[in-house]
């Protein structure tokens, strides 16, 4: 009884359940609210470089700033790595199975995979989106990815991260099932002095079927479909 | 013209398979290959089949024997370079397009193989994207069944509880609807565009191409059957239709596979470079 009030108010209030509950099911197509170009801390401050990620930053927004962005491979059709593919302005579908839950991007079709009972490897092959596990706290997916190449952006901006880059993200469904909301944490000590953590918000999109999309199809962009 | 060949391209079938049979995965047999429609012509040589994946090792976790659950990595048994009705025959291509097959075999003969859709990291188009020697993860959720395929990361979303939609933008690996017959699933596929091949030696397709694909689990879900029917009324004398197998690989983890890191076989004026 008093579980259902609590669940009642937090409806009340839409604001996402806390750790409590059973697994949900996150499947269907999402799209971010707000595609961030520039992250930063959930308390708003900028990302807590160390001396090495500063150089490199500040390589790149000189180079930016000189029109040259030869530092984004996403120019090239390469995966944007993580999390930066879960922050760009176009939507992906999750589908929840018992062993993993996969998540399927318009974007280049790329897909992930994060697995349901498993360990991050001890020394994982370096891969565009690295290695992921899931796991759930109550009603709160977990993901744990690890095994990232080093060279693919954080951000639009150009935010670096290394092949240490451990990354932790904590998804939770607001209680009509209509809002994903997630939270990010990224641990890099090689480009930061502390881990630190941002936040993103997706709605459900019913009905929307991805359409195909191609990056190295120049002919694509002929269609409306963005690339 | 080619169909008084059958039987004699049965018996040498036989052979190449047996020869496929008796060696090492991923190995080209054949070392006198077969020709375009047992021609003898050297320039038409055919690229040798591949053995591809045999079953999961001992200790793999067991098949599951529900018909009706398709969800898995599978793996194709055997890679074939030409998707004709049976190994080493072509598609009925219409005389132009055999024309061009021919064309383009000769191409591949001489080491300047013409720039095709995979090379440019495209998707592969049907039916050739099933004819992968990597694997493919199928996905079963209640209204789709997802196709991830290893292969350059190509997705295709298999529709069980709609139509086509009555108006389709051609893409490469057009629209599916798929239904169950028993213990059959049925997948019918239209709305795909002109700009890949029926298979790696570049038989033609148009925008006509249909293809229906009926899946069946076999061997108490240890395989997978394919049946594969083309239809193309522009490029095609008639359907036709050919057999496939792929293994049940609960053992394999598809992998990430980037085409376009570093392409080293991306076509320069049209044709593609090999290094």
């Amino acid at each position: 009884m008093r579980a259902s009030t609590l669940l009642l108010l937090t409806w009340l209030l839409g604001a996402p359940v806390f750790a409590v509950g059973a697994p949900q099911d996150f499947s269907g197509v999402w799209s971010i609210v707000r595609s961030p170009s520039r992250l930063t801390t959930i308390a708003g401050a900028a990302p807590p470089l160390n001396a090495a990620g500063r150089a490199i930053y500040a390589q790149r927004r000189a180079a930016a700033a000189r029109g040259d962005r030869s530092f984004d491979e996403t120019s090239k059709c390469l995966p944007p790595g993580l999390p930066r593919l879960m922050l760009v302005n176009q939507p992906f579908e999750i589908l929840q199975r018992d062993k993993a839950v996969y998540f399927i991007h318009q974007l280049n079709r790329l897909p992930r995979r994060a697995y349901f009972g498993e360990q991050l490897p001890d020394d994982p092959d370096p891969l565009y989106l690295g290695f992921s596990i899931a796991r759930w706290e109550g009603a709160t997916l977990i993901i744990e990815s690890a095994g990232f190449r080093a060279g693919t952006l954080l951000d639009d901006s150009g935010l670096p991260h290394s092949d240490v880059l451990h990354l932790t993200e904590r998804y939770q469904l607001d209680a009509a099932g209509r809002a994903l909301h997630a939270r990010f944490t990224i641990a890099d000590a090689k480009m930061f002095t502390h881990p630190w953590d941002f936040q993103a918000d997706y709605v459900r999109r019913p009905g929307y079927e991805i359409p195909e999309q191609v990056c190295s199809d120049k002919q694509t962009a002929a269609t409306g479909i963005p690339y | 013209m080619y169909l008084t060949h059958n039987e004699r391209w049965a018996w040498m079938g036989a052979i190449a398979l047996t020869t496929v049979l008796s060696i090492p995965d991923g190995v080209a047999a054949a070392p006198a290959p077969r020709t375009l429609l047992d021609s003898g012509d050297a320039t038409l040589a055919l690229t040798p089949p591949l053995r591809g994946a045999t079953a999961a090792p001992p200790g793999s976790a067991p098949p599951n024997p529900d018909p009706h659950d398709l969800e898995g990595v599978w793996y194709l048994q055997g890679y074939e370079y030409l998707l004709g009705p049976e190994p080493g025959v072509p598609p009925p291509l219409k005389p132009e397009y055999m024309k061009i097959l021919e064309r383009r075999i000769r191409a591949k003969n001489r080491g300047t193989p013409e720039a095709d859709a995979p090379t440019q990291c495209l998707p592969h188009g049907m039916p050739r994207l099933m004819e992968s020697p990597y694997p493919i993860e199928i996905v079963q959720t209640p209204d789709r069944l997802t196709f991830l395929h290893e292969v350059a990361h190509n997705v295709r979303r298999i529709w069980l509880n709609r139509a086509h939609p009555a108006v389709l933008r051609p893409t490469f690996l057009g629209d599916s609807v798929g239904h169950w017959e028993g213990e059959t699933l049925v997948v019918d596929t239209i709305g795909l565009n002109d700009r890949t091949f029926i298979d790696d030696e570049g038989s033609s397709h148009s925008t006509q191409l249909r293809t229906v694909e009926r899946y069946r689990k076999i061997d108490g879900g240890a395989q997978l059957e394919l049946s594969m029917t083309v239809e193309d009324p522009v490029t095609l004398e008639h359907p036709y239709s050919y057999r496939r197998v792929y293994h049940w690989r609960p053992d394999i983890r598809p992998q990430e596979y980037i085409c376009e890191e570093n392409n080293r076989n991306a076509p320069v004026d049209g044709v593609t470079v090999a290094k």
